[in-house]
């Protein structure tokens, strides 16, 4: 865990020398190595680690810090790792001749620090300090191309909406401090936990449901918190696979997954609202993207939503399980879409066209340039759409699976919730689909080209590796040796929860069944509409507009949030301006009024009288040195009148 | 018949004869001269008031300590004008102001 954090000292004090990334790389190799054989699989299925550090005292609490290995954190330390390392080995290729290389891996190293710092915390205080970390180096990243402006907005803007949940996050520790009087999740959430004590209805502990929950909402991009992560597209790809991934939307889910036990009933029920809500509409927002990766985005949102359903209805093992393979064949996802787009890119540079590389609508029939990037992203893509064989099926169905039992077992008016996430099943394959089918087939628009001397191929070696191995880690033998039970997975058999409604076999048949035909389906249709150039809708159908513009949410942001806060920003300017400076303006009227008045008494009256005093001697001084004028005759005759005025005056006497 | 009076009017316009050349006129010499003017019409007086002293003769013998004073007293004015004469190349007391402020 902490070699990242040496190798972003190391880059940061070498500066612009360090571009190779080989520090970078090496730490997180190391990393890999560490949390693979050192913890992963000593812990795994074994006894909880616990190292703890006095922190800081106040009053009679002492704050500890300190690394906590149990399975859960076990496995994400190791899922970070393995996909943050093709995504280092990636970036070597993709990022080849940034000017701002140095900055880029100094960054993901600390991005990496911060995400493995994350997941061993121990306390949710130092939870917290990674979990801003994490925002602040994804900020870093987001904007690493700061000079678009963009990416300058978007980074502000996943920046900002962070904020909103790091104040959930927030509240939720203070009230959990203030109620336990504790943040170590070791005592909080362990064998003797402080909360088994305790009646989890009480108001508090909703409350600080909730309050977790927003943060979390804000970290995975839950709907209607969402509206940063496509615009965080704006990054460099590889780091879009990272964040979007596999790390830091994974923590909301990992941080709900962490302070499981806290949720009553009615938290959990409100999770799993919001988690269906999200996986529905970004599915549908995703079907009216043209930007690859804004496909790509919200197929993770609306994957997140299905976590979020996963921990709602209990089965956080699940969604787990379904963060590690999403992480998996998402990270791949990225990774191709980022080939094809750098691919797009070098052309668009040769040949001097004016296009988006990353539009949909330039690309087609690409499979024939891009053999191998092809079938890594089928791959990536069958696994998302949860087809068997995948490790996506694996996942997916565990979570609908579990809901529709979940449902089954609460009552009818529930079953919606399993059946809007089948529909969002069908709609993945369908929007994936069309993806592949709209990059891959067809015909390419700008085939004369490569004919004329300008190179289309596949992908580097350096980027193909790392795409390779992902590829083989969205299979089933991965994860688990059967092909349609769930159940036997490793992950879901180290991590088990104790279900309060019965299994339903006949799920198990129907609903794999089900998606599976369904997401078959979906592929025709698509195969119909997008490579036979069947299209039935016009493209200015008011529901494609609909999805692409994410049902205006952003506008209604804009709108409601953007113009509130300037025109409240409006008002306070004008109270400013008008109370607050009118006050202040007045009392600098009245004070130098008054000073006037001071300065004219003092002046006239005060100098008056030292200068009346001066004048009238220098006056008189003057009168007087008339008679001092050297003239012996004079001062004789002025003798004489004195003493012809002193007879006088006797005489008058 | 000459009284008193006669004696007083006299001595008073030679005083102010002596009394006007002190100031008005331009030359030290002149000046010496009124002065003397001055102390003769007191030694007048001297002598006048002198009848009222039978016995002793006290004014006559005052008017001559006066007069031998007088001479000195011109002997060491002429001295003093000789040399402001020498400092000054001029007698013109106008022209002397070294007192003035």
């Amino acid at each position: 865990m902490l070699c990242p954090l040496l190798a972003f000292l190391v880059q940061a004090l070498l500066g612009k020398k360090s571009i190779s990334g080989n520090i970078a790389l090496v730490a997180i190799l190391a990393s890999t190595l560490i949390s693979l054989f050192g913890v992963f699989l000593p812990i795994w299925n074994e006894t909880t680690i616990l190292q703890k550090w006095a922190w800081f005292t106040i009053g009679q609490h002492t704050l500890h810090v300190g690394i906590l290995i149990n399975n859960l954190t076990a496995l994400m330390q190791l899922i970070v790792c393995i996909i943050a390392l093709p995504v280092h080995i990636y970036s070597r290729a993709y990022m080849k001749g940034d000017s701002g290389i140095h900055r880029y891996w100094m960054y993901l190293s600390l991005f990496c620090f911060a995400m493995l710092g994350l997941t061993v915390s121990l306390n949710l205080l130092q939870l917290y300090i990674f979990w801003e970390l994490v925002g602040f180096a994804s900020y870093l990243l987001i904007g690493f191309w700061f000079t678009k402006e963009t990416a300058a907005q978007a980074n502000k803007k996943a920046f900002l909406i962070n904020r909103i949940g790091d104040i959930g996050f927030l509240i939720g520790i203070a009230l959990v401090y203030a109620n336990c009087g504790t943040l170590d999740l070791s005592t909080l959430f362990g064998k003797t936990s402080v909360l088994s004590s305790m009646d989890k209805n009480m108001s508090w502990v909703t409350f600080a449901g909730l309050a977790f929950f927003l943060g979390a909402m804000a970290k995975s991009a839950q709907f209607p918190l969402h509206v940063w992560l496509p615009d965080a597209m704006e990054g460099p790809t590889a780091v879009s696979s990272l964040i979007h991934a596999a790390t830091m939307v994974a923590a909301g889910v990992f941080l709900l997954c962490t302070v499981f036990p806290l949720f009553n009933e009615t938290v959990l029920f409100v999770i799993t609202i919001i988690g269906t809500l999200t996986a529905l509409s970004a599915a549908i927002f995703a079907l009216g993207q043209y930007d690859i990766k804004k496909v790509l985005a919200f197929s993770t949102i609306s994957q997140l939503g299905f976590m979020m359903v996963g921990v709602g209805i209990g089965a956080w093992n699940a969604a787990m399980f379904h963060l590690t393979t999403h992480a998996f064949f998402k990270c791949l996802l990225f990774l191709s879409a980022g080939a094809v787009i750098h691919e797009m890119a070098h052309l668009k540079a040769k040949a001097q066209l004016t296009i988006d590389p990353q539009d949909l609508r330039h690309m087609g029939g690409l499979r024939h340039f891009m053999p191998k990037t092809f079938v890594c992203m089928v791959i990536a893509s069958l696994s998302l759409a949860g087809f068997p064989l995948t490790s996506g099926y694996l996942s997916k169905d565990s979570i609908v699976i579990t809901a529709y039992e979940w449902a089954s077992h609460l009552g009818t008016a529930y079953m919606l919730i399993p059946v809007l996430l089948i529909i969002v099943s069908l709609l993945t394959a369908f929007y994936i689909g069309r993806l592949i089918f709209k990059t891959f087939f067809g015909s390419f628009k700008y085939r004369s080209l490569t004919g004329a001397g300008i190179s289309f191929h596949e992908a580097p070696k350096a980027m193909l590796i790392p795409m390779i191995f992902l590829a083989a880690g969205s299979l089933f033998p991965f994860f688990g040796i059967s092909l349609t039970d769930y159940h036997s997975a490793w992950i879901m058999h180290t991590l088990e929860t104790e279900s309060s409604y019965p299994t339903l076999a006949q799920a198990h048949l129907f609903i794999p069944a089900l998606l599976t035909g369904g997401a078959i389906l979906a592929w025709l249709i698509g195969w119909n509409w997008y490579v036979k150039q069947k299209y039935p809708l016009s493209e200015n159908n008011v529901w494609v507009h609909f999805a692409h513009k994410q049902s205006y949410i952003n506008e209604f942001n804009e709108r409601v949030f953007v113009n509130g806060t300037i025109g409240l920003s409006r008002i306070l300017y004008t109270f400013d301006r008008y109370v607050v400076d009118g006050l202040t303006k007045f009392f600098s009227w009245f004070v130098r009024q008054l000073s006037v008045v001071v300065y004219w008494f003092d002046k006239h009256i005060v100098d008056g009288l030292v200068n009346l005093v001066a004048n009238a001697t220098y006056y008189i001084g003057h009168l007087v040195r008339h008679v001092q004028n050297g003239q012996l005759q004079t001062y004789l005759g002025f003798a004489l009148t004195i003493v012809v005025l002193g007879i006088l005056y006797l005489i008058i006497k | 018949m000459i009284t008193l009076t006669h004696f007083l009017v006299v001595s008073a316009c030679i005083f102010c004869i002596g009394l006007y050349a002190v100031l008005a006129k331009r030359s030290a010499i002149m000046i010496l001269v009124g002065i003397e003017l001055m102390i003769n019409a007191a030694i007048l007086n001297f002598v006048a008031f002198g009848k009222y002293d039978k016995l002793n003769y006290g004014g006559q013998v005052f008017a001559l300590f006066a007069i031998v004073l007088a001479a000195a007293a011109v002997a060491v004015g002429l001295a003093i004008i000789l040399n402001v004469y020498r400092n000054f190349k001029t007698i013109n007391p106008e022209n002397i102001h070294e007192l003035k402020d």
